[in-house]
């Protein structure tokens, strides 16, 4: 596949503080990326340094397999391709919506039409010529996306796109998401709605210690359509202690939240119903059989102490 | 670029200190047209009363001293001088009778030159007294100044085909008010707008980073599309001032642009008439330089030191140089006209006002124009330059 997109050993440090640390990565058309990692762990210092507006102290940005931010004119032309979705609170108060997105239809000279499709899309009609100082937080964000989606670039940054969304946009969005990826565009999003970025995304990195890690390398067969795991809610200290006596050759974790993980990777029907028939005999009914989600890698991850 | 350049304009027109700019503008018009422009009194006024006091106080004179013997020289040179500048007087009062302007003119022109030729080297007679103010050592040179600029103005009144009026000898006409300023704080009052207009055109952008930053237009690009609107919305100053203007057009009359106005040449030390249209051409085109020159270093100090203050500072510093190093006939001793700060009063400059106090022959229009353009230019240069360097950029 060919490669639209490369991170080349890119390193960030900020005093003492290695924020991104030798970071090599490739992107494709068509994928969409999620960032997942708690605030301050360098999801935004990573776009920054894709977009260049923080020069990495090591390491390189490469677009299409020779474009580099060797130079200005160079700037210019990777931000012809690659943009990154405008933050609320730098929108123009006074100016409205549809202003906002017709100079970034412009700048990136896009279809036109762009316009009048996302504003229907994103359901903005009624407010779109209005001032934007008189915008809601999750109008303001459908805005900034919105702008984006006008760009019409061939890569995306958005960061933490679903923020102050509904529901209802943010299953809008996703499906723009998903539409956008459909024409072959890269998108690399940051977000915490973990639930949602599991379901379009195509790859997902967990960041910790200034290092990208695919969350299939952290959970391998996390992407399969496997069973792999048994979630049990209130499992007792006691009870657990008995499971584990039970069942030895099974991993059990319980996280933060009070779920208890039960790995059962490559085992047997008769041990699932054994298991099953324990829960039950203890009368523990909140259970079921799955997968790992997002959820419970980011609180393996990033809350178990 | 062109959607860079809209985007840009329509920023710099909605940004609220650019309309108080205007507003204040604005607002100054109207102050100057209700309380200073009325009470504006020339030295060289049309004042009859005046004219018949001189008049009957030699003719007096005349006609007691007439046919005298063993007179003192001082009296036989008065009798021998009196009666032309008498015959001049008598012109003038009888031509404002008659309300015949030409002939006002006329005689008004040949009195100022005949008063000036007895005055300037004499130590009995002295010009019109207002030019004597505390503290003017110079006012000698300034009455010999005012009675040239006179004479030649009324000698163009004679040789035009304008409309004369009494507002037209007084200089109160909306072209001549507008000369007048032009000579005056109006050079300043427009260059310090331009200033305030364009002191946050490249830092204002600080405040939308996220938005700006990743637009794909290169940075001289932006600075051009920048510096084009800061252009734009400095010439436009004038329109609030227009109203000025036109009020002022509606009291006293407009003028026209074939009046003539006075111009100073230190070498011959003699005045001549330029239309009224190219002393405001001329006006204009340098202004328009100075404009310039303020725009290129408001672009070049946001990308260096990135503080709107310094930006301010250095501006304002230009602006008010000539007044920490200016003394009247300094140019006979220092290189002034090498400095670009010697020409900030466009208007003084042009009309050879500049020459006359500084008694510099070399402070001149194109010299002014050479000085200033190259040094806008040169900035232009330099802040392309930097514009390319990765470390200097628009949006930290």
């Amino acid at each position: 596949m060919i490669d639209l997109l490369e991170l080349k050993k890119i390193g960030v440090q900020f005093g003492d503080k290695q924020v991104l640390k030798d970071i090599s990565i490739k992107f494709q058309p068509g994928e969409i990326i999620g960032l997942v990692a708690p605030n301050g762990t360098g999801k935004s210092t990573l776009m920054n340094v894709i977009m260049n507006y923080l020069p990495p102290n090591q390491g390189k940005v490469i677009l299409n397999h020779e474009l580099q931010y060797s130079s200005k004119a160079n700037e210019v032309k990777i931000h012809q391709d690659v943009s990154m979705m405008p933050d609320q609170s730098d929108l123009y108060n006074h100016v409205s919506g549809k202003n906002h997105l017709k100079i970034y239809q412009e700048m990136w000279n896009s279809d036109p039409k762009l316009i009048d499709d996302t504003i229907v899309k994103l359901g903005m009609e009624s407010y779109v010529k209005k001032k934007t100082g008189t915008y809601s937080l999750g109008m303001r964000q459908r805005l900034c996306f919105a702008m984006q989606i006008v760009s019409n670039t061939q890569v995306m940054l958005m960061d933490e796109v679903m923020n102050g969304l509904d529901p209802t946009h943010v299953e809008l969005i996703s499906q723009i998401l998903l539409q956008k990826k459909a024409e072959g565009k890269t998108i690399i999003i940051a977000s915490h709605l973990l639930e949602n970025l599991e379901q379009y995304a195509d790859r997902i990195f967990f960041m910790k210690n200034g290092e990208l890690k695919l969350v299939d390398d952290v959970s391998p067969g996390f992407s399969d359509n496997k069973v792999t795991t048994v979630r049990v809610s209130n499992f007792s200290q006691e009870l657990l202690i008995v499971f584990k006596e039970q069942f030895p050759e099974l991993a059990v974790q319980t996280l933060p939240n009070g779920k208890t993980l039960i790995d059962v990777k490559e085992q047997d029907t008769i041990t699932l119903g054994a298991i099953t028939q324990y829960l039950i005999a203890q009368r523990l009914t909140d259970f079921s059989f799955g997968k790992l989600t997002l959820n419970d890698l980011y609180s393996l991850e990033y809350q178990q102490s | 670029m062109w959607a860079y350049f809209k985007w840009e304009l329509s920023q710099f027109f909605t940004n609220k200190k650019n309309i108080a700019v205007y507003v204040i503008l604005l607002f100054l018009a109207i102050y100057f047209v209700l309380k200073i422009a009325p009470s504006y009194e020339p030295i060289e006024k049309v004042d009859v009363a005046e004219m018949e006091a001189r008049y009957t106080t030699r003719d007096d004179f005349i006609k007691s001293v007439e046919g005298k013997d063993n007179i003192h020289p001082s009296v036989a040179f008065a009798l021998a001088i009196f009666p032309g500048w008498n015959e001049y007087d008598k012109a003038r009062i009888d031509a404002i009778g008659d309300k015949d302007y030409l002939k006002y003119a006329e005689a008004t022109a040949g009195w100022y030159l005949y008063s000036d030729q007895l005055i300037v080297n004499s130590g009995d007679f002295f010009y019109n007294p207002l030019y004597y103010t505390y503290g003017n050592n110079y006012a000698h040179a300034d009455g010999h100044y005012g009675y040239g600029y006179t004479a030649s103005r009324f000698t163009g009144y004679v040789e035009g085909n304008s409309e004369l009026s009494m507002e037209l000898f007084e200089e109160r006409t909306a072209l001549q008010t507008l000369q007048r300023m032009l000579n005056d704080y109006l050079p300043i009052v427009l260059f310090i707008s331009c200033i305030f207009l364009s002191v946050d055109i490249v830092l204002k952008d600080r405040r939308n980073p996220s938005l700006l930053k990743g637009f794909p237009i290169a940075d001289w690009k932006k600075l051009l599309m920048k510096g084009i609107v800061a252009f734009i919305g400095s010439v436009l100053t004038f329109i609030p001032l227009c109203v000025g203007f036109i009020v002022i057009g509606l009291q006293n009359g407009f003028g026209d642009f074939s009046l003539p106005v006075p111009i100073y040449s230190y070498i011959e030390e003699t005045f001549t008439n330029m239309p009224m249209i190219t002393f405001i051409l001329k006006n204009v085109l340098f202004m328009a330089i100075w404009f310039l020159f303020f725009i290129v270093i408001s672009l070049f100090l946001s990308i260096i030191v990135k503080a709107e203050f310094a930006n301010l500072f250095v501006s304002f510093l230009l602006i008010a140089a000539e007044w920490i190093y200016f003394e009247r006939v300094m140019g006979a001793y220092s290189d002034i006209e090498r400095y670009p700060t010697s020409y900030v009063q466009v208007g003084q400059v042009i009309s050879g006002y500049r020459n006359f106090v500084y008694e510099s022959p070399d402070l001149t229009y194109q010299y002014g124009l050479t000085i200033v353009g190259g040094c806008t230019l040169l900035l232009m240069i330099l802040t392309l330059i930097v514009s390319k360097f990765k470390r200097f950029k628009l949006i930290a």
